[in-house]
């Protein structure tokens, strides 16, 4: 199997609180997001990413390739999967800030697969995803699945 | 604090044929992004994003912020830091690293206490957290003052 590799970089000028930082893509898909401490631990986003978010993005599109690999390995290819990722990042006593979880909605929709099946292949997409076999390190990863009629 | 984001992504048809978005992002910052198979698993990107190039861009943001908190807690503030992280995926197998590099301008500062410092952010950012004791993580720390 090849190796694949992916790359991004920063840009970080100043301190924590009042620094600020530009996040480029290898691939050129993105370049330049500005992101900051402010905007990565507040409520509000002000149309800025965070490291965070760069996740739920990864996990969210990780997961929806998971499925459709094990849909289409089982025999049932899938028609369109909608994946929702929500990553929690909270502090954690001794160890400051933590990803403590990923909470996953997944909803798809397929011919020809009864529930049980859907169910097992979820649990088979989650397994085989990178993503979620990663953060298991530290984070619970937990999946709500619905096969749309 | 809890702190909390999300993010979606669609899937149409089988995997190999198929293709996928993430949606804009609830941000706005970025998106709408195409993913497929080959470009995620082949060393040719064609100029798509993957799972493996936002979890770099994460994770080299992540080490940034940290590195750049440990600096101005030891009394050393940067001016800038330059970070990338390089993320392999082995199709089949998995993620198994993520290498960080750092070249940093701080002002008053040796060579040794940088890296040290460098060291203990790449341990300790949030990123780093959720990554290590599954894939390796490495760093190349330089100081250009």
């Amino acid at each position: 199997m090849p190796r694949i590799e992916r790359h991004a970089n920063v840009v970080w000028e100043g301190n924590l609180a009042r620094g600020s930082g530009l996040i480029s893509a290898g691939t050129g898909a993105f370049e330049q997001l500005e992101y900051s401490n402010a905007v990565r631990i507040g409520k509000g986003t002000e149309g800025k990413t965070s490291p965070e978010e760069l996740l739920a993005a990864a996990h969210a599109a990780c997961l929806a390739t998971s499925v459709a690999g094990e849909l289409t390995r089982a025999g049932t290819p899938p028609e369109r999967i909608d994946v929702d990722a929500n990553i929690v990042m909270d502090e954690v006593e001794g160890k400051g800030h933590q990803i403590v979880e990923s909470q996953v909605r997944v909803r798809v929709r397929v011919p020809g697969i009864d529930e049980d099946k859907f169910r097992r292949v979820i649990e088979e997409a989650d397994e085989g995803c990178p993503f979620s076999t990663l953060i298991k390190a530290s984070a619970k990863v937990s999946i709500d699945a619905e096969l749309e009629g | 604090m809890a702190t909390e984001r999300s993010a979606q992504a669609t899937w149409q048809g089988d995997l190999m044929s198929g293709s996928g978005e993430i949606h804009e992002v609830p941000s706005g910052a970025f998106g709408p992004l195409q993913v497929t198979w080959a470009s995620r698993a082949e060393e040719e990107h064609g100029g798509k994003s993957s799972p493996e190039e936002l979890i770099a861009a994460a994770h080299a943001a992540c080490f940034a912020m940290a590195f750049s908190n440990e600096l101005a807690k030891a009394g050393h503030a940067p001016e800038r830091l330059e970070t990338s992280a390089t993320v392999t995926f082995v199709p089949g197998t998995g993620i198994t690293k993520s290498a960080l590099t750092v070249v940093g301008s701080v002002p008053g500062i040796d060579d040794a206490a940088f890296e040290e410092i460098a060291e203990q952010a790449k341990n300790g950012c949030p990123v780093s957290g959720a990554l290590k004791g599954n894939a390796e993580l490495t760093l190349d720390a330089r100081l250009q003052n």
